[in-house]
């Protein structure tokens, strides 16, 4: 195999690396943000605490430094996970912290009389949440999830600390083999946009656009 | 069991009420009874040792300034509020409180949910759901609470719409509707839970003038033509008179005069309700 082909492939591979990481820990984190938003509002005030705790270390604490604990010191407790789940899971909760904040602001965001017409209508706590206070809250709070979910990609390099290969140490080798740093850097920076730009943007429009329906005028929209 | 009937009984043998009732609107057997009730705001007391009886089917309007705790009275029956004394009773049923070991003791959450049940509401800023359809809006509640089928709400809910006038605005989203189509869907949305009791609050008082009719006109069709007992907040003294069986006067978190609306607006006896009703035909 030749040089270039080498450095092709692992920039490949790498890329591969970020985008499945960049998904696996999108999705913990909507649904563990959604789930500690949802407690963080609870009218249990045990509940609550406990989604404050959560939400305070995962916020408060260094993304590398949660990483590092999974990774190196999990084990000694007996508990060894895989590089992939540490990263996934790891880097899905620490942004589920920031997620959870969001989520429960948009909830408290939505109008008090939504509240009031549930409770006339008799609706259960759960019900009215499922069907009358979430699906409004989850239109305020997908731009702040745009921002979270682009974030989290870009945060996705950090799995090189254990020991994961993606896309900024694959460009990093690449530049270090070949010497031409501006070019592998700027392949990486380019592909970090291309990524955010195809995947994370549209996903929040379409879902911008599904829990819109009836807010904005269709003529207008 | 025989023990808490007893104590039911006892506690509905308490006299309800030591205000001047009229003793042909004041039945033996209230469909909804405000017994002693008391609403504070720390210490700024909304109302103040309230009791009113409404007999089932009856058409109760209630008028007064703002302030005088008017709509506290509605929110507080729809358990929108909780009261600080006293004990509202619905279809011989404590709403606020429940029998535990022989002792009226506060309504848990699923205690009033079942109670509340009968009791539907319609706002003055109608809190439609924005991103559902009329039609969703009105069938949301039957199936999620209650049980339906979707077939089964459906069909009701294109009932009620059709009953209110907006057969053709079943698939439109709040939005897209005027603020009385939004109020004739909010009343639509309340019935097709079936409630015995229906609460206005101030219905009209967020529409434009030339669409507040469309909503009376719906308000006096359900009076005609179904069981309803009916409280109602309004400033539409016209209205009131027309469509009540009796108007309460509220002043202060009591209730300064109440009677049939003849009485009540023709022959005002007390001083405050005087100065109130002249101060609203004055504004027109």
């Amino acid at each position: 195999m030749n040089s270039s082909t080498f450095i092709a492939t692992a920039l490949a591979d790498g890329l591969l690396t970020t985008l499945v990481i960049t998904l696996g820990a999108s999705a913990v984190a909507i649904i563990l943000g959604i789930t500690i938003g949802y407690i963080r509002v609870s009218s249990f005030w045990a509940f609550r605490c406990l989604a404050i705790i959560y939400i305070e270390f995962f916020r408060g604490t260094s993304l590398l430094v949660q990483l590092y604990l999974w990774f190196f010191v999990l084990p000694f407790f007996g508990v060894t996970l895989s590089p992939w789940t540490v990263g996934i899971l790891g880097i899905g909760m620490n942004v589920s912290g920031y997620g959870a904040e969001v989520v429960r602001a948009a909830i408290q965001s939505v109008d008090r009389g939504q509240y009031e017409a549930s409770v006339a209508l008799n609706f259960s706590r759960f019900a009215m949440m499922r069907r009358i206070l979430l699906p409004q809250a989850i239109r305020a709070m997908l731009p702040a999830w745009g921002n979270l979910l682009v974030d989290l990609l870009k945060a996705t390099s950090l799995v090189f600390f254990i020991t994961i290969p993606e896309l900024t140490s694959a460009s990093k080798q690449a530049a270090d083999t070949t010497g031409n740093y501006l070019l592998f850097f700027a392949v990486a920076l380019f592909s970090y946009y291309l990524i955010a730009r195809l995947l994370v943007t549209p996903f929040v429009r379409l879902s911008e656009r599904r829990f819109s329906r009836g807010f904005v005028r269709e003529a207008v929209a | 069991m025989s023990d808490s009937i007893s104590r039911i009984g006892n506690v509905m043998a308490l006299k309800p009420s030591n205000l001047p009732v009229n003793p042909e609107l004041s039945p033996a057997k209230p469909f909804v009874r405000f017994e002693n009730v008391s609403k504070r705001y720390g210490t700024y007391t909304v109302l103040d040792n309230l009791n009113l009886d409404i007999a089932r089917n009856e058409k109760v309007s209630i008028i007064g300034p703002s302030g005088s705790g008017k709509t506290t009275v509605l929110r507080m029956l729809m358990t929108l509020e909780r009261i600080n004394d006293g004990i509202i009773w619905v279809d011989d049923e404590p709403l606020t409180h429940m029998q535990k070991n022989g002792k009226m003791v506060p309504a848990t959450n699923a205690h009033m949910r079942r109670v509340r049940g009968k009791i539907g509401m319609v706002f003055q800023h109608f809190n439609l759901f924005p991103h559902m359809t009329a039609l969703q809006n009105c069938m949301e509640a039957p199936i999620s609470v209650l049980g339906l089928s979707k077939q089964e709400a459906e069909a009701r809910a294109a009932e009620l719409l059709d009953m209110v006038g907006l057969g053709d605005k079943k698939k439109h989203y709040p939005i897209q509707l005027s603020g009385g189509q939004k109020q004739r869907v909010a009343i639509a949305r309340a019935l097709a839970m079936r409630p015995k009791v229906m609460l206005f609050d101030e219905v009209t008082s967020a529409l434009d003038p030339e669409l507040v009719g469309e909503v009376l006109n719906v308000i006096r069709k359900l009076g005609a033509e179904h069981d309803l007992t009916m409280l109602m907040v309004t400033h539409q003294m016209g209205f009131a008179k027309e469509f009540s069986d009796r108007v309460c006067f509220f002043y202060g978190g009591k209730i300064t005069e109440q009677g049939p609306p003849d009485q009540l607006f023709g022959n005002p006896q007390n001083e405050r309700t005087r100065q109130f009703l002249s101060a609203v035909l004055e504004a027109g």
